[in-house]
């Protein structure tokens, strides 16, 4: 009696696992799957900082360099003792350039100083500096030395017509000095 | 050696030297008397005679590599670790993970972050000499106090009673060792995480783009959280997927890092920086960006439309550090380029 009941409950718990195809993708008891880990492709990229420092790194993004125009190199917050961060006037959006290109640079204090001196310049040299001036106007600005060699020459002949307020203010250093050799 | 045949004065010279070191090689050899013997010189291919040229010409191994019809066949044993891990007993197992053949393996790193490099050539010398402390050698230690104080008294329910916790708060602080050349305090990992209650809530296209954003960023896959408890304000419902984390260590660490702090925090709108206040008091920064500034990032910026601009998540960074109080942690973190603002607490 006992002996048919232990053959009846062997037939009865027969594990039907055993049928299974043995690459059947499952987990079982005894057996733990070990993944394999996944990872982000990445690519390497060339930075390029503001001050035209470059670097190497791995990222994500698909983009063979990466030319920042803001960073750490131009913010003052890192910068704090540059001069020329300081005075940079923020124009992300792009909204004074905007309005210069509509109104011109005569709202600019700046502008104003430079319009005196080379109205100066102008009234001593003539045509000359007048044929320079009209052409490349913005790009002026970025030469340091352009309206000096002038400057100096009107200097000698007449200094008193820099007693203006505003120009003597923004009278540049070669002129002063041309002064004091006097 | 063809010494009697030298007949040049140039040469007879050359033959005594020769027989000087002979005959030095039998008697000990001093400094004053330096003299290099020829038969002690590095063998090298300079001495190797020539190659016939016969022999150079057909030396063809891409012509032989053409010619031959059949492939070659693999190396004799290649080893395939098991897929899956059936206890310790089992006769086939799985090698380490840190070897190739291993189902485990990550391979890297495959750069050399700049910001470690800086870590060692300048900013671990700079941490070692800022926190340095003399002692005079030969110094007594002074005798550490108890951290965990005994019972004193005379009842006798004290005995056998567990320790006592410290003064001032039942939390053990880790104790602080002087800085040496073995401890500097350096980077351990990065934690990113990112939580999002629309997800808690239910819609799980909020969790789908937090994770993206946080590997686009990270570079790392990132894992997902179960909210623990059930907060009512924040819409979390216990069990709910809610947040992402992803944990950089290593070169994505340090990558990380130099990203946020040369490229994407100066274009942060009046940022003030790091609050001083942040740090758990063991060492470890933690901070937070919000969903604009996560956006600001050269990943997210690259393929901007890829993600829905309102799922864009905020996330916390968590900086952990080796340094033991949070006063040199910050210490680390401000020589790394990340600016702290207000009052210090450390």
């Amino acid at each position: 009696m006992s002996s048919t009941l232990q053959t009846l409950t062997r037939r009865t718990s027969l594990p039907n696992c055993q049928f299974l195809h043995p690459n059947a993708h499952h987990q079982i008891r005894h057996a733990t799957l070990i993944k394999r880990p996944k990872r982000p492709y990445t690519f390497t990229q060339l930075v390029t900082l503001t001050d035209g420092s470059t670097y190497l790194h791995r990222t994500t993004s698909p983009l063979p360099v990466y030319k920042s125009t803001k960073d750490a190199r131009n913010s003052p917050m890192w910068n704090p003792s540059s001069q020329k961060l300081l005075n940079i006037e923020e124009d992300e959006a792009g909204k004074l350039r905007n309005f210069r290109k509509k109104f011109g640079r005569g709202w600019d204090a700046e502008a104003v100083e430079y319009d005196q001196r080379e109205g100066d310049a102008e009234a001593q040299t003539g045509e000359e500096s007048s044929s320079r001036n009209d052409h490349d106007d913005s790009l002026l600005d970025l030469i340091s030395g352009y309206g000096k060699a002038p400057e100096k020459k009107a200097a000698k002949k007449e200094p008193k017509k820099k007693s203006g307020p505003v120009a003597n203010a923004s009278a540049p250093k070669s002129a002063t000095g041309g002064d004091q050799k006097k | 050696m063809a010494l009697p045949s030298l007949r040049h004065p140039a040469q007879r010279s050359l033959r005594k030297q020769c027989h000087q070191c002979i005959s030095q090689m039998n008697s000990p050899r001093y400094a004053s008397t330096a003299a290099a013997p020829i038969d002690e010189l590095e063998q090298s291919s300079f001495q190797a005679p020539e190659l016939p040229s016969d022999e150079a010409n057909q030396f063809d191994p891409v012509g032989k590599a053409k010619g031959r019809r059949k492939q070659l066949p693999p190396s004799r044993y290649q080893f395939r670790p098991p897929k899956y891990y059936r206890g310790p007993l089992a006769p086939y197992q799985p090698p380490p993970s840190s070897d190739p053949s291993s189902r485990e393996f990550v391979p890297g790193p495959f750069s050399l972050p700049r910001m470690g490099e800086t870590y060692k050539s300048t900013i671990a010398q700079d941490m070692m000499t800022l926190s340095y402390s003399h002692v005079i050698p030969g110094t007594p230690q002074p005798a550490a106090g108890q951290r965990l104080r005994t019972w004193d008294g005379d009842s006798p329910y004290f005995a056998n009673r567990p320790l006592r916790a410290p003064k001032g708060g039942h939390v053990l602080r880790p104790l602080h060792k002087r800085i040496t050349f073995r401890n500097v305090p350096r980077l351990e990992k990065i934690t990113v995480h990112s939580m999002s209650t629309e997800a808690g809530s239910g819609d799980s296209a909020y969790l789908h783009v937090t994770g993206m954003v946080i590997q686009a960023i990270t570079n790392v896959r990132v894992k997902t959280h179960e909210a623990r408890t059930t907060v009512q304000q924040w819409g979390l419902k216990k069990g709910k997927y809610s947040s992402v984390t992803a944990e950089m260590k290593g070169e994505d660490m340090y990558h990380f890092l130099s990203k946020c702090v040369d490229l994407v925090m100066p274009r942060i709108k009046d940022w003030k920086g790091v609050k001083g206040s942040s740090g758990d008091e063991t060492g470890n920064i933690s901070f937070g960006l919000d969903p604009d500034v996560v956006a600001l990032f050269p990943e997210i910026e690259v393929n901007y439309d890829m993600y829905p601009p309102k799922m864009i998540p905020g996330c916390h960074v968590t900086v952990h550090t080796t340094a033991n109080s949070d006063k040199e942690a910050r210490l680390l973190l401000t020589a790394f380029g990340l600016p702290f603002y207000g009052k210090l607490i450390n």
